[in-house]
């Protein structure tokens, strides 16, 4: 049996404590307050870390960490991101410019992403076809970074899965990193 | 920063006025910050070039990490967390009012008396609940 460490980020509102929340087995450790600040339409907000637990049908146990958005806690990320396995990134379709909030998250955790394996995971897509997931493909290439892009909605387990699964296969294909 | 929450006037005032006490009359005051409990500063006095917008985020992380750990072990509410160093301290107090959820963040190096820091952070937070 494995146990790896799992780390979700992205944007605020973009999934990250519900994604946790749709597969952790155990009640998992959320930290959100009231959020004050007018421009995140949002109630509650992450301020410390998400985490949740999830066995594999392999056996493998998972432990899934979630950041805070907001990149005034971006010392909180290289905490977080030590020791992980993987990253996967939440982005929200339905906000101003989904594409720049991507590349925050790139650039914010470039030194993980040049040694770990990354599934980027883009919410509301549906509702908000634009930009369409080859856009997001545009700027990966641009960056010369090669990251497994789907369309997901993390209130489904069963997409939640699908993220961490790309990443554990990359893990297994070892084909990763810049 | 448009931020929801506004506190009534003379409460501000006597913040600003209070923490600006407490950074000139402790000896070995960096700072010391008032922030909202998701990380926004409102009033701060620093004396060491500190970012005030940077130590409110970081007091409300571990004031929320504090907060899950007290649940998880049937502890009741956290009224404070201390971190204690080789070179000083950082004390952040909880400041639960009808209007506002806040964090007080005092950091003082070697200098300062612990005691002394908790006695006036603990002291600012009765009072403002009482304004
Ligand atoms: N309609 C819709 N809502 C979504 C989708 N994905 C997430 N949500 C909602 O968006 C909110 C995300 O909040 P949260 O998980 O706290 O975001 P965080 O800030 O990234 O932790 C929740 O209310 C979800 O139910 C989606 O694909 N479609
Ligand atoms: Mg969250």
């Amino acid at each position: 049996m494995n146990e790896y460490k799992i780390l979700f980020t992205g944007t605020m509102g973009a999934g990250k404590t519900t994604a946790i929340g749709s597969v952790s087995e155990a009640a998992p450790i959320v930290t959100d307050v009231a959020n004050t600040d007018l421009s995140l339409g949002k109630e509650r907000t992450t301020v410390g870390l998400d985490f949740g637990l999830l066995t594999l049908a392999s056996g493998d146990r998972i432990r899934l960490f979630g950041t805070p958005g907001q990149q005034r806690f971006d010392f909180l990320w290289k905490i977080l991101a030590k020791s992980a396995i993987g990253l996967i990134i939440l982005v929200d379709n339905s906000r101003s410019d989904p594409l720049a909030d991507l590349v925050v998250y790139l650039d914010g955790f470039a030194e993980d992403l040049s040694v770990l394996p990354c599934a980027i995971g883009i919410g509301r897509l549906d509702t908000h076809p634009v930009p369409t997931l080859e856009d997001y493909i545009d700027i990966l290439a641009n960056r010369n970074q090669l990251v497994p892009i789907m369309s997901v909605d993390v209130r489904r387990r069963e997409d939640v899965v699908l993220l961490i699964d790309t990443l554990l296969a990359q893990l297994e294909a070892n084909t990763f990193g810049a | 920063m448009d931020n929801t929450i506004r506190l009534p006037e003379n409460v501000l005032a006597f913040a600003r006025l209070e923490l600006q006490k407490i950074a000139d009359e402790l000896e070995g005051i960096k700072v010391v910050v008032l922030a909202t409990e998701d990380g926004f500063d409102i009033v701060s006095a620093v004396r060491d070039g500190s970012d005030p917008s940077r130590i409110a985020a970081m007091a409300s992380s571990i004031s929320a990490i504090s907060t899950v750990v007290s649940e998880e072990a049937n502890l009741g509410d956290s009224k404070n967390v201390i971190i204690n160093t080789v070179s000083g301290f950082a004390v952040m107090q909880s400041i639960i009012r009808n209007d506002a959820r806040l964090v007080l963040n005092a950091i003082a190096n070697e200098k300062a008396v612990l005691a002394h820091v908790i006695y006036r952070t603990s002291h600012f937070a009765n009072s403002l609940l009482t304004l």
